[in-house]
């Protein structure tokens, strides 16, 4: 058996006149959870579709378990039934005609299942999401949480190898978002599946997936471990829309050297060529520490925020934005000099 | 899984082919024969020229000029008329608006082919309820007389002008309150606020209406018909029937009339449509907000007395009026010469051509209605969700029967099957396939407002759970459509028991149905006969109106 569970090579998909995806390759493991993240229009949701049969690329390749689903050069596109993946809806979809019961059973059904064994399924699939209870209730009398519960048993119940996921919790408010965040991880850690998310919420992508695509216009920015995207943005677009992060124009003047405008010297990773290098807030020190990029500057403003105390500092080189815990708190006006390490400044691309 | 047969490109297919063959085909006969100058009976055309157009504006001026006269007058009434209510039911404080709103929809249920009648009978020269009190207290000669331009516009805006009710009043409903609330805390006066802000933002809502509304005056059939033709008073619907009884039947005059007036009311519909689509005027957000009724103080049962007398002239007195008919000998107002008896009911459930037209009339609801809706939830389907290529021409060519006058769609029908081989001229079949045509768009859009409610990923994620298109249809959309379904129906299948249009060329000796009967009726036996013909016809569309009520009670108890 191949390692690789999903194959994504060069897929473009067009609504008319615009593409919306524009030539994305990528692969996901067997068991591995990968995230699609971007803004709203980033073609992330259409390439999740486009997975899952419900859009109609225009070129590339889908392959299942090496199995071509989409195969524009073939000109093959196997529909949707039949491509026995799973989805859970943004909407959640949960059919307001039927009882909680036989909406986890649909898909078992349409497999011509046993009852008995449609009987065990369901109730696993409901037991995982603590829903048993309601399982003669009507899908209409669920709440939001509820039926988000139901969309997932629903999505689990006949066994898929792989389960796409279309934002699911952006209907949630922030409180069970952050539950239900806990639960799914938990989840895909105990069924043996394999997930493709897709999110525009930055943080859920960071928590929850194995691996995060950044997309942006239809194309890819960048592939890597929510670490890495998160510690080595390799654009302006990532370091941007992942986290918050300061960005310092200025110049390469050598090997791992960057000199920004102001005429500080800093030492960087990264890329070798650009003009920008990306600061995270969460890694600047407002003490010196020995061996770190130093920049002398003074404090513009501050503003407390419970979880952390957010600074606006004046520096040569343009306002940088501090976080830190919300101790030893500085005033405004106050001088200061922001200690940040070479590991965390890093060169941007372009 | 096995890879099934894909269903969902042939049914689409025949779907559309079918529809096509039942809306442009009619028209296309028709525009041919329009221009036919030869033999009007020949078909295919010998000669063409536009000789047919020419002679409507030689020989038919005062028709056009009847026309329009009338037209404007209904329609002033019915805009004057529907303002009035709209503002007092939407703006103000008065007294049980909500069961008043419904009462409104009545006059339109009732048909202006009944209400017609009844005018004739409250209003008649001499022997008109009015008149007979008037005589018996002494009067001399007529007080009214409804035989007149004016009698059959006031009959078209009693009948046919609610349509102007329901715009405007939704233009006000649509109107955000915070707009008129945002000018009183400026420091605005009541009126000036009414002035400045309600006024013109309603204005574009009532320019709208009166457009929509003339052009469905022009068109208008029923009252011109059942008054008109007795008075002598001809206008262009009445005129394209009236050419086709001559012998020979004119068709091709009465093709060249129909499409004119067709050309007239579509042009005024398209302009109508660009209008509200151009999107300046947009009081109306989509969302529905819930205007705050102004106090009007001891005004209040003055403005109920208003809804009152409306209720009074288009709902109470018609049918009071026909009930009284109905149940006498020789139809009087004064009671003490009243000779009571139910034998116009026995006679029009017994007499042969008139039970005959009552089942035909049931029958033809029931079969259409029901072939109709699984016709129209497919079309629904393929229009709106099927993502197939033009599908936006399909919904236009759905949608095509609604700017075609009835009258005319019959009368090209008429000529269509006349001169294509298939010998269902004159029978059942014919009106069925008629009616179908003319119930699309109806059917349509009432289905369509359940389907774009459904949210789309209901559908695609029983495809993703592994069902086929069929199993889809079956297990998700059409449950799901159910209320839909059946609100659409009731609607259909009312709509087909009042059908008068396009039944009137249509209808033949061995296939009669119930409006037409009943004009039939109006002009060769008796009112008293033809009023309980009426009543029947009335009776029945409201029992099916009193179910839909139920029913969509119901429904949206449910889906909320």
């Amino acid at each position: 058996m191949s390692p690789t569970r999903i194959e994504v090579t060069d897929l473009v998909v067009r609504y008319g006149e615009q593409i919306a995806v524009h030539g994305v390759s990528f692969t996901v493991g067997r068991g591995e959870h990968l995230t699609l993240l971007g803004p709203s229009g980033c073609g992330k949701t259409t390439t999740l579709r486009a997975i899952a049969g419900l859009e109609q690329p225009s070129a590339g390749s889908i392959r299942i378990d090496g199995q071509a689903m989409y195969d524009a050069s073939a000109r093959r596109n196997i529909p949707a039934e039949q491509r026995g993946v799973s989805m859970v809806f943004q909407s959640y979809a949960v059919w307001p005609h039927m009882t909680v019961y036989d909406n986890v059973a649909y898909g078992l059904r349409v497999r011509k299942q046993s009852a008995a064994d449609i009987k065990t399924h369901v109730e696993r699939a409901l037991d995982l999401v603590q829903m048993r209870h309601l399982a003669d209730r009507a899908a209409s009398k669920l709440s939001g949480g509820q039926q988000q519960r139901v969309a997932l048993a629903r999505a689990i119940a006949f066994s898929p190898t792989v389960v796409l996921f279309d934002e699911p919790l952006s209907n949630l408010d922030a409180k069970l978002r952050a539950e239900m965040r806990v639960e799914l991880r938990e989840l895909q850690r105990r069924l043996d599946i394999t997930s493709v998310y897709v999110t525009h919420d930055q943080e859920e992508a960071l928590a929850i997936s194995d691996r995060v695509i950044v997309m942006n216009v239809g194309v890819i920015e960048q592939i890597g471990t929510p670490e890495d995207i998160y510690n080595r943005p390799r654009s302006r677009f990532v370091a941007d829309f992942v986290g918050s992060a300061n960005l310092i124009k200025g110049k390469v003047t050598g090997q791992g050297t960057f000199e920004a405008e102001g005429g500080a010297i800093l030492k960087t990773v990264g890329g070798t060529a650009g003009s920008e290098v990306a600061v995270r807030t969460a890694y600047i020190d407002m003490v010196a520490q020995p061996g770190d990029n130093q920049l002398a500057g003074h404090v513009r403003q501050r503003m407390f925020h419970g979880d952390f105390v957010q600074y606006i500092v004046e520096c040569a080189c343009g306002r940088l934005i501090v976080r830190r815990p919300p101790v030893n708190l500085l005033e405004e006006g106050a001088p200061v000099t922001l200690s940040f390490s070479p590991e965390h400044t890093v060169l941007l691309q372009g | 899984m096995k890879p099934g047969f894909n269903w969902q490109p042939v049914v689409s297919a025949a779907v559309v082919v079918v529809v096509a063959f039942l809306v442009l085909l009619p028209i296309v006969f028709l525009v041919g024969e329009s221009l036919n100058v030869g033999d009007s009976m020949a078909f295919p055309p010998r000669e063409y020229g536009i000789a047919n157009y020419i002679a409507m504006f030689d020989e038919d001026i005062n028709v056009l000029v009847n026309t329009v006269e009338i037209a404007v007058m209904a329609t002033i009434m019915a805009i004057l008329i529907g303002f009035t209510l709209a503002w007092i039911l939407t703006r103000t404080n008065v007294p049980g608006r909500e069961l008043l709103e419904r009462l409104m929809e009545l006059p339109y249920y009732m048909t202006p082919l009944v209400g017609a009648l009844a005018w004739s009978v409250i209003a008649g020269p001499k022997s008109g309820f009015v008149n007979q009190l008037w005589h018996a207290s002494g009067g001399k000669g007529d007080i009214v007389d409804v035989y007149g331009h004016f009698g059959i516009a006031w009959i078209m805006a009693l009948f046919e002008g609610t349509v102007a009710f329901v715009m405007i009043s939704a233009s006000m409903k649509s109107m955000d309150p915070a707009l008129e609330e945002s000018a009183r805390v400026m420091g605005a006066s009541k009126l000036r606020t009414m002035l400045t802000v309600t006024l013109p933002l309603v204005m574009p809502g009532v320019l709208g209406a009166t457009l929509f509304v003339f052009a469905e005056m022009l068109g208008s059939f029923a009252a011109a018909l059942v008054i008109g033709i007795p008075a002598r008073i001809y206008v262009i619907t009445t005129a394209i029937w009236d050419s086709t009884l001559s012998y020979p039947p004119d068709y091709g005059r009465a093709s060249a009339m129909g499409l004119s007036l067709f050309v007239v009311m579509f042009g005024m519909l398209t302009f109508y449509r660009w209008r509200i689509t151009k999107g300046s005027y947009a009081t109306i957000t989509g969302k529905a907000f819930r205007p705050r009724p102004m106090d009007m103080g001891r005004l209040t049962w003055l403005l109920l007395g208003v809804c009152l007398l409306y209720g009074a002239l288009a709902v109470v007195m018609p049918l009071a009026a026909l009930i009284m008919t109905s149940l006498q000998r020789f139809a009087t107002v004064i009671l003490s010469q009243a000779e009571w008896t139910i034998a116009n009911y026995r006679t029009a459930l017994e007499l042969g051509p008139i039970r005959v037209a009552i089942g035909n009339s049931l029958g033809l609801g029931f079969g259409v209605a029901s072939v109709g809706v699984v016709l129209m939830a497919l079309l629904v389907w393929i229009i709106y969700r099927s993502r197939i290529r033009g599908s936006g021409a399909i919904e236009y060519l759905v949608m095509f029967p609604q700017a075609v006058p009835r009258l005319v769609f019959g009368l090209a029908l008429l000529w269509a099957w006349l001169n294509i081989p298939i010998p269902i001229y004159g029978t059942l079949w014919l009106l069925a396939l008629a009616y179908l045509t003319v119930m699309l768009p109806l059917g349509v859009r009432t289905l369509a407002g359940v389907v774009l409610q459904i949210d789309k990923s209901l559908e695609e994620c029983a495809r993703v759970c592994g069902a086929g298109w069929v199993y889809q249809m079956r297990t998700v959309t059409l449950p799901l459509l159910r209320p839909g379904i059946l609100a659409a129906w009731l609607l259909i299948f009312m709509a087909c028991v009042r059908e008068l249009g396009a039944s009137v060329f249509l209808m033949g000796p061995d296939a009669r149905v119930i409006a037409p009967s009943i004009v039939a009726a109006f002009a060769s036996s008796g009112t008293e006969l033809t009023a309980a013909m009426a009543l029947i016809q009335t009776g029945t569309v409201v029992l099916a109106l009193v179910i839909l009520f139920r029913l969509t009670r119901g429904v949206t108890k449910e889906m909320t």
